[in-house]
């Protein structure tokens, strides 16, 4: 298996009022793995044939299983990188606290930079690789960062309404033709969309509509409705790609060394 | 869906949820059962299409284990170097729990991450097992794949697993450990020369058996072995545990 960057050396790539965040743990460059079993499509070159179709299940579903990684690092700083500005429909009180925060000299209330979960959706945008495990009735998400996961129900399961509030949430999807639609609430409203901390409340539901266009690469339709703090839900796209010939590593939220240089301390 | 009662029990029950029901309209569990309805837990253990056991499911382990992983040896069956041995007779009395690692929501290494009080799922395919863990919100995979550890891995809190089917028994050997974590909470030490060898049973539908060595030179003068419980939970599923949370225990963990 070839040496892959590790997470710290990832994230040096993410521009940011507060570059460390993500650099919650540094582990060198190292190839953990041999003689590793790999069953990537491969061109004649014997290169990896990203472009090759999405694999489905017996049941003709697209299977979604592998690694995959942020296609760009932009959006775990700013979900809304895409938009122009003012079309986020902050809420006034809102707009006021993210406001605030744009400098950065808040960055150290971000509950990611205090090894809290960094929530849905904003874990998917995160510079550390994912890893889909697919069954016909719950999909695994295994996030390196912060060695947290995730599941989403596929066997019609609803939230009840008394459930304890979460940082991830609780995920069910539904297919909708070819695109897995991930319907997530039950937030506890403590976490930052991004990194220049568009807030969340508890009645915050996030849609994830996943498709996976070819063998490389997924799309992910996110929407935001989140009525205590914005006006009107909104959407924004976010590419994800497979990354081949790797595996999620550890990446315990340990040593955290950035938190004393970031601003203002969470208050927990 | 019924939530079990969350024990809260140890030293580590540190987020202490209520029994609350997450989930309505689960579909009813594709599982054996009695006539009258309940869950059939001595039923045989469920297979794969390959014939290999499924060890799928939420399992709750006989949390005895966590406190001392050696609870049902005699006292002096742990082959202790003489190091491993005074530092062990300082930590066993409490005094030291606050520098136990765990306590600070890092990860409880293995095999103590099996034997925490709190539920653990398994994930199966044939070329990896993945075990999502209520403990911390953490995961861990056992490839399958004939992979084997490079020599210079990065030291981490769970090691590199993989595993091998002996017969029905899964057999998963773990390397490549920090030496970091205490395999129990009495403060049993390990080294980087840690090697846990699990054999995981599931000999019914309900229950599974782990026989767990421990092979680490340098802190033992030779492997040594006991035998895990875990039960399965029917009608359960894992909730989310973040240990940063509002860690309320540490505080009145002593050191010295």
């Amino acid at each position: 298996m070839k040496a892959r960057q590790s997470p710290s050396l990832r994230s040096v790539f993410v521009i940011l009022p507060s570059i460390a965040i993500l650099a919650l743990a540094s582990a060198p460059a190292y190839a953990q793995w041999v003689k590793m079993p790999n069953s990537t499509p491969r061109g004649p070159d014997g290169k990896p044939n990203l472009s090759a179709p999405a694999p489905r299940l017996p049941d003709g579903k697209p299977d979604l299983s592998g690694i995959w990684e942020a296609g760009s690092n932009k959006y775990v700083l700013n979900i809304a990188a895409d938009l122009k500005p003012g079309e986020v429909p902050f809420q006034p009180w809102a707009k006021a606290l993210v406001d605030q925060r744009a400098d950065g000299s808040q960055s150290g209330q971000d509950p990611f930079a205090n090894c809290l979960p960094q929530g849905v959706p904003r874990v998917n945008a995160s510079p550390p690789p994912w890893k889909i495990i697919q069954k016909s009735d719950v999909i695994i998400v295994l996030y390196e960062s912060a060695n947290t996961w995730r599941q989403i129900f596929l066997d019609g399961r609803e939230l009840g309404n008394d459930y304890p509030p979460t940082f991830l949430g609780y995920s069910t999807g539904k297919w909708d033709g070819d695109t897995l639609v991930v319907d997530t609430r039950g937030f506890n409203g403590k976490t930052w969309l991004d990194q220049t901390g568009k807030p969340t409340s508890e009645a915050l539901h996030v849609t994830e509509r996943f498709r996976r266009t070819d063998f490389g690469h997924m799309e992910i339709q996110i929407t935001i409705d989140d009525p205590k703090v914005y006006t009107k839900p909104w959407s924004v796209k976010q590419q994800a790609r497979l990354v081949p010939n790797t595996d999620v590593i550890e990446n315990a939220c340990e040593n955290n060394l950035d938190l004393q240089h970031l601003g203002r301390k969470f208050v927990k | 869906m019924k939530r079990r009662i969350a024990s809260c029990v140890a030293v580590l029950g540190l987020v202490c949820a209520p029994a609350q029901a997450q989930w309505e309209k689960v579909p009813r569990a594709n599982i054996p059962r009695m006539p009258d309805g309940k869950p059939n837990l001595t039923a045989p253990a469920p297979r794969l299409p390959n014939g290999k056991p499924d060890l799928a499911g939420v399992w709750e382990p006989d949390n005895k284990y966590v406190r001392d992983l050696a609870a049902d040896l005699k006292p002096g069956d742990i082959p202790f170097q003489p190091w491993a041995k005074a530092l062990f007779d300082e930590r066993k009395d409490g005094s030291r729990s606050r520098e136990d690692n765990a306590a600070h929501c890092l990860p409880p290494g293995v095999p103590r991450i099996n034997a925490a009080p709190f539920p653990w799922k398994i994930v199966q395919t044939p070329a990896f097992i993945v075990i999502v863990y209520e403990t911390f919100n953490l995961w861990r995979q056992i490839f399958l794949d004939g992979r084997e550890l490079a020599e210079d891995a990065t030291p981490t809190w769970f090691g590199y697993s993989t595993g091998k089917w002996d017969g029905d028994t899964l057999v998963v050997d773990t390397k490549g450990f920090n030496g970091k974590a205490w395999i129990d909470q009495l403060g049993k030490p390990s080294t980087e020369a840690l090697h846990v060898i699990e054999r995981f049973r599931r000999r019914d539908f309900g229950h599974m058996e782990i026989q767990i060595t421990i092979d680490d030179p340098k802190a033992y003068t030779k492997p040594w072995t006991v035998m895990e419980q875990a039960n399965l939970l029917p009608d359960a599923e894992l909730m989310e545990f973040i240990c940063n949370e509002n860690n309320r225990d540490l505080e009145h963990l002593p050191s010295k």
